[in-house]
């Protein structure tokens, strides 16, 4: 055990756990914030991702003692921003999310991308999803979600 | 088994000189190798030492002679440094997915020390080298010398890589080509780097690097000096001898990911459209 500090959804966090846990398992089990999901558990699907200093990681391949003294961002925080309000619409108009378990993932995905590049085409932002799997197979919706989201949320990104 | 993190990089050489540790980077390839059931604790069979944070070797940076790319820098951060070769910027933008880059390194793919890594390719066919230190002091080791096999690597258990350098070779042009399942988030079936220079009409410049190829990434030296100093005419007639001669270089095999026909067969292919393009390259 050892004693992990972080920012966790802008609030700092002081956690006595295993340095080796893997960031998921400290936010779902330990924190009991169960929006991030597990997938794959090997990095391929994306469904675990969170924001890491404003950036998309991969949260099961995280080990805790890596976030010490980083800023992470899951979406139990990020959904009081006005960027996710932008999303959450655009994804939902565009029918972006169907049985909704790569949704998390994919918001952040977006979110990262919009936050280095606010006016992405379609084949950036296709890049950008490269890491995250939709088993819905809905891919051309949420590609429309974020490209209408770069327009509707002019500014905010 | 001990878990420690390290304030600084003397404290992180202290505990290695002491301890047979694993040591995880970004982890991305690490916490796959040691991945246990949700919820649980990865199954580490020895101790393990977190050295991501550690800022004293996360640097970018360029002397004279070497770009320096810190050990703990992220394939992000290497990406859109200004500093770092072409080469290696193409190669790692086709390196697993966006999310990934954001933590994985470059030290950690040449630890690693897999076939298929695709940024140790472009470390052989430009002459990287890495630095390693320990509480005994440090040494430099080439990237080619540095992998000896299938996760076999030439580093002392009290030692660190510190330092990824890349000698500031000048060249006409570079290839990087990729072959994998899918455009992106992949790994690779095959992989090529080349490059070349070209001067009064004679390749004055050439190397060729094929990685997920053999056990290691295959380079050849003597093949490189005989195609140096051929006029692109010359060798516009030797193209498919010398396809030949480099497909002996390599010994793909069957897996899960490709069969050794096929690695082949595109090996073959890519490496003709290089020479190609070094016969048709014009230069004044």
């Amino acid at each position: 055990m050892a004693k992990i500090k972080f920012i966790l959804n802008d609030k700092p966090v002081e956690l006595d756990v295993d340095p080796s846990a893997r960031l998921i398992d400290v936010l779902r089990v330990n924190l009991n914030l169960t929006a991030t999901k597990e997938g794959c558990g090997e990095g391929s699907c994306g469904a675990c991702v969170v924001l890491m200093d404003n950036k998309g990681v991969n949260s099961c391949l995280l080990p805790i003692a890596n976030v010490i003294g980083h800023k992470i961002t899951t979406l139990e925080g990020f959904k009081h921003t006005k960027q996710f309000e932008v999303l959450k619409m655009c994804f939902a108009d565009e029918g972006g999310s169907q049985c909704g378990f790569c949704t998390p993932g994919m918001i952040f995905a977006a979110h990262s991308l919009l936050s280095s590049n606010p006016h992405p085409n379609e084949e950036e932002v296709r890049e950008a999803l490269s890491g995250n799997l939709c088993r819905c197979t809905g891919y051309q919706s949420i590609v429309h979600a974020i490209l209408r989201a770069s327009k509707e949320g002019e500014g905010l990104w | 088994m001990v878990k420690y993190i390290p304030s600084s990089l003397d404290d992180a050489l202290k505990f290695l000189a002491e301890h047979d540790a694993y040591i995880c980077a970004g982890g991305t390839d690490l916490m796959v190798l040691k991945r246990n059931i949700a919820g649980h604790l990865p199954k580490f069979d020895k101790d393990v030492i977190y050295v991501s944070n550690l800022k004293e070797i996360s640097k970018i940076y360029e002397d004279d002679k070497y770009v320096h790319i810190g050990a703990t820098a992220t394939l992000d951060e290497i990406y859109n440094n200004k500093l770092t070769p072409e080469l290696l910027k193409k190669a790692i933008g086709e390196v697993a997915s966006v999310n990934i880059r954001h933590f994985a390194t470059l030290a950690g793919n040449i630890a690693n020390a897999s076939p298929a890594g695709d940024t140790i390719v472009i470390d052989y066919l430009l002459d990287a080298e890495l630095i390693l230190k320990s509480v005994r002091g440090e040494r430099a080791v080439k990237a080619k010398d540095f992998v000896l096999g299938v996760r076999k690597i030439d580093r002392q258990k009290d030692e660190l890589i510190t330092e990824i350098l890349f000698p500031k070779t000048k060249y006409d042009a570079g290839m990087w080509y990729k072959v994998g399942s899918r455009k992106a988030d992949s790994i690779s079936k095959v992989s090529v780097a080349g490059i070349y220079s070209i001067q009064g009409g004679k390749v004055s410049k050439f190397a060729l690097a094929y990685g997920s190829s053999a056990i290691t990434v295959r380079r050849s030296e003597a093949l490189e000096k005989e195609i140096t100093g051929l006029s692109q005419k010359e060798l516009a007639n030797r193209i498919e001898e010398f396809v030949e001669k480099y497909s002996q270089t390599i010994s793909p095999i069957d897996d899960q990911r490709s069969t050794k026909d096929y690695r082949l067969l595109v090996a073959k292919n890519i490496t003709r459209k290089f020479l190609k393009e070094v016969v048709e390259a014009k230069h004044e």
